[in-house]
């Protein structure tokens, strides 16, 4: 078997910082940017999938994703990573049902996937992730929607609307002048479109975003159809 | 083997010592399930073989305002058991903010009885509580974690005798042209002090006391009844 590192690779630097740690975080500043808007009545995320090439099957991979019926994720930084931990939220969701026979709360969830990024920064021979991740879900008990932020230190933050990934300072002031505690899904998700809107180039499709909403009926990516629908009323 | 050591020695030959890591300490457990109420009822008396080690040691546990359970068989398993369980229901509200319905309880029960699988908790479980709907539920275990829910069970000594009494009390079953009533609260309660009288009668392990706990929305009540002490 493959010897382990028993020291961390993660260390403090003498002014108080985990190098590793704010590397990490300018891999997601690099990487696609990524919306989330919370609803009264549910929670958006979008984000901007643009592929090197036409010859990109577009359909076949995707950016959102369900770690269970009613909780959804979307990522900025390397995709690879977060397939990784995608399948652990899934697993980690999975044995919650098993142990309890009930569907996990979408803060019990983040907070146990912000626990499997901490891991990575103090456990020997690995590094951090390289993704932000974005988890939008909605709880059944209390009827209500959950919008959350991870981060590769292993910190995490509920959020009424947020950006992250390219030119998300800006993604944030669109934000924070757009935002209201009124807005339904279908506002949401206009504005969501908007914010991605800021600091794409080029002409947006229905093929290079993805978007996917949360609410009572649970989590599900919008169709390229449902796509252009909006687009043509953002236009 | 045996026949030929019999033949040697006669019946003072070698014998080899076992250490038995379960004891049998008797006592019998009883749940229904009505239509906004659960009842679970125990007997006090702890033995071991014809010993009889207290007459007040209750094997009921209140687990939460909405769930009791009732535990029985080896109490040395019964006492680590419920002290699990209380720490992982302390450790569930810490973390969720909230308390932990019956059916969760039930089903990690479930999950750490067959975590030891290999070495078992020798213990006979039912819980009894309301649901997430307000309804009565009861639900019984094995030593491993098999669970059901179910209108009414016994387990323990006098299961047994118990259970085929409550099939027709409480079931209606095997009676003939029989009006299926629902039960009411008092008729429950009435009915399980009726049933574990009986059992103190032919069971040696059941005796001395019953306690009944009765489960609404309102919380847990308890009552006390008196039982055949020989």
């Amino acid at each position: 078997m493959t010897e382990r590192y028993s020291f961390s690779l993660t260390t403090f630097s003498p002014s108080g910082k985990l190098v590793q740690i704010e590397y990490a975080l300018a891999a997601v500043s690099a990487g696609a940017p990524s919306v989330g808007i919370k609803a009264l009545n549910g929670v958006v995320l979008a984000t901007e999938k643009k592929q090197k090439s036409i010859l990109y099957d577009d359909q076949s991979i995707h950016k959102i994703d369900y770690i269970t019926k009613n909780i959804g994720m979307v990522y900025s930084g390397m995709g690879p990573d977060y397939r990784v931990l995608l399948t652990r939220a899934r697993k980690l969701a999975q044995t919650y049902y098993l142990t309890y026979q009930e569907q996990i709360p979408t803060a019990q969830l983040v907070q146990r996937v912000a626990t499997v990024m901490q891991e990575f920064t103090q456990s020997g021979g690995v590094r951090p992730f390289g993704v932000s991740l974005l988890v939008a879900g909605w709880d059944e008990d209390e009827e209500r929607p959950y919008l959350y932020q991870c981060d590769p230190s292993g910190a995490y933050f509920a959020w009424k609307a947020t950006a992250m990934g390219k030119n998300h300072i800006n993604g944030k002031t669109f934000l924070e002048k757009r935002y209201s505690e009124k807005l339904e899904l279908e506002d949401a998700v206009h504005t969501s479109i908007l914010t991605l809107k800021e600091s794409f180039e080029g002409q947006m499709t229905e093929d290079n975003i993805e978007i996917g909403i949360c609410n009572q009926d649970g989590f599900r990516r919008l169709a390229p159809s449902e796509i252009k629908d909006y687009l043509a009323s953002v236009s | 083997m045996d026949s030929q050591m019999n033949e040697l020695y006669g019946n003072n030959g070698p014998k080899q010592v076992h250490f038995s890591p379960y004891a049998f300490n008797g006592g019998t457990v009883l749940a229904v399930a009505g239509e906004d109420f659960a009842v679970v009822a125990s007997d006090t008396r702890l033995s071991e073989g014809f010993s009889i080690h207290s007459r007040d040691t209750p094997k009921t546990y209140k687990l939460s305002d909405k769930t009791v359970l009732g535990s029985c068989g080896f109490h040395g398993d019964v006492l680590t058991l419920t002290k699990v369980i209380g720490a992982r229901l302390k450790m569930f509200e810490h973390s969720h903010n909230k308390k932990m319905s019956t059916s969760s309880i039930a089903a990690m029960l479930s999950t750490m009885l067959y975590y030891k699988r290999f070495f078992p908790y020798y213990v006979y479980n039912i819980i009894g509580g309301i649901d997430d709907e307000g309804k009565g539920c009861v639900y019984s275990f094995d030593p491993v974690g098999s669970y059901e829910r179910e209108a009414y069970r016994a387990g323990g000594s006098a299961s047994s005798m118990l259970q085929p009494l409550l099939d027709n009390q409480i079931g209606f079953k095997n009676q003939e042209g029989a009006t299926v009533v629902p039960l009411s609260k008092e008729k429950a309660v009435a009915l399980v002090k009726d049933v574990f009288i009986s059992a103190a009668e032919r069971d040696i392990y059941t005796g001395d006391a019953i306690i009944v706990q009765v489960v609404t929305k309102d919380g847990v009540k308890t009552e006390q009844f008196p039982l055949r002490k020989d």
